[in-house]
């Protein structure tokens, strides 16, 4: 799940929706400061009893875990099923970018079960879906109409008509199912 | 955009080894195929162009491994990782009458020009040797010439104070030509040179390694060589620096070094 600005609020409520163990890895990748020093898990704690992190360098990636995107690295999805982290230029002035994890996910060969893309006020993410999305996989953005910065939503829309639109009326419990579901 | 696959990235890997003598096999894959297809996508270029290309050598050749293996750095990056070497390791190295310091994998020597200042700021420059070393001669020679652009200087500049910095920045260049230039007191005990950390071996006994951000560029297998590489070259009490998302996990030598700080990853060799 890629978001950025207007996408913490939401965030911290897809968390709340886990309740019980997940059939799959959760990887959140939120735009922040270098130097916000706040760590989501921590954050987060009281919101679901499902374990939390903050992956470093070559760890492997779990089912059942939700994960954060370290601020001032790109977060990278491997073949190995290892996250990588990477220090090189930004993207559209962000680092972590949603591209490069959507983008090293897309390529991994690992099975996604959906992306989604959320509120914020720049284009990134919208190649990566996309290519997720060519990949076979389920992809969703929230409805640009209702996101708090439209931008990214309406972005990842032009770039490629056909993900599912996440409405506002049955946002989370759409997400809830999903992320529940045993497909991929 | 030019997608890149896994595949096609082990036959670049290959040809690189044979035209250029440079290995990637040890690198971290994901990161190289980011970086490789943002090359091709920024000079317009397909795999089997950008292929015929570095057969043809030149400059291109060195362009690429460049692009791909560059570590971009700030001065004082990650201020509070300067204040806490002032507390936990400077007085340790005041115990010793020659300090030497080695930052791996130095770019154009920001954070050999910081640690230069650090030094200075606590009394022991005029008896420290900082060894900086990369593996471009790029890079290597714009560090030595010890020349910044002032845009960049404005956020090192933040660095520095918030590194609590004794004095201003601009204390330690000058400006000359619409650019920041290092005054030369800074850079006599600053040695900068090539040494590959892939391929290359202990060079000196070293009483501090800075490699920060550095270890993220390689996999599992290359990181634990180089992380033995650095044990090596560390002087027993000697004190190993990480980026600030780098941890000695996976290394092989987590039970070699005790924690100074944990939040910003200092670590001091005890056996």
């Amino acid at each position: 799940m890629g978001g950025s600005s207007g996408s913490f609020a939401l965030f911290e409520e897809i968390i709340k929706l886990v309740t019980k163990p997940l059939p799959c890895a959760l990887i959140f990748v939120l735009h922040r400061g270098k130097s916000s020093l706040s760590e989501l898990p921590v954050l987060f704690n009281s919101k679901t009893k499902v374990r939390m992190e903050e992956p470093q360098h070559l760890d492997l990636l779990d089912t059942n875990c939700i994960y954060f995107a370290v601020p001032d690295y790109h977060l990278l999805i491997g073949p190995d099923q290892r996250f990588y982290l990477d220090a090189a230029e930004k993207d559209f002035f962000s680092r972590p970018s949603i591209d490069a994890t959507f983008i090293s996910a897309a390529q991994s060969g690992i099975p996604i079960k959906a992306a989604m893309l959320f509120s914020g006020a720049s284009e990134d993410g919208a190649k990566g879906i996309r290519q997720i999305a060519e990949a076979g996989f389920r992809t969703y953005v929230q409805n640009p109409d209702f996101a708090e910065a439209q931008k990214m939503p309406l972005a990842a829309i032009d770039a490629y008509d056909k993900h599912q639109i996440l409405n506002e009326e049955n946002l989370f419990e759409e997400i809830r199912s999903i992320l529940y579901s045993h497909s991929t | 955009m030019i997608v890149l696959e896994y595949q096609e990235l082990e036959l670049l890997i290959v040809r690189v080894r044979e035209i250029s003598g440079f290995d990637f096999s040890g690198y971290a894959r994901p990161s190289l195929l980011r970086r490789a297809a943002r090359y091709l996508t920024k000079h317009a270029m397909s795999l089997s162009e950008l292929i015929v290309h570095l057969e043809q050598g030149g400059k291109v050749v060195y362009d690429f491994i460049q692009e791909l293996t560059v570590n971009y750095s700030e001065m004082f990056r990650d201020p509070d990782f300067f204040i806490s070497l002032r507390s936990e390791v400077i007085s340790y190295l005041e115990s010793f009458p020659a300090i030497r310091i080695w930052v791996a994998g130095c770019a154009s020597g920001e954070e050999a020009f910081s640690m230069a200042i650090l030094l200075k700021e606590t009394g022991l420059y005029n008896r420290s040797l900082i060894y900086a070393t990369d593996l471009s001669e790029r890079v290597l020679s714009s560090a030595r010439e010890g020349i910044f652009s002032l845009g960049h200087m404005r956020t090192f500049s933040e660095n520095y104070l918030l590194a609590e910095g004794k004095y201003s920045l601009s204390d330690y260049y000058h400006v000359a030509y619409g650019q920041a230039v290092m005054v030369p007191d800074l850079r006599k005990n600053l040695v900068f040179s090539l040494h590959d950390l892939t391929g290359d071996g202990v060079f000196n006994e070293f009483q501090m390694v800075s490699c920060r951000n550095v270890m993220i560029y390689f996999n599992l297998e290359q990181r634990q060589k180089v992380f033995r590489l650095l044990y090596e070259s560390l002087a027993m009490f000697g004190f190993l620096c990480l980026g600030k998302r780098e941890t000695l996990r996976y290394s092989g030598y987590e039970e070699h070094f005790r924690v100074i700080d944990t939040r910003l990853n200092i670590y001091q060799k005890i056996k």
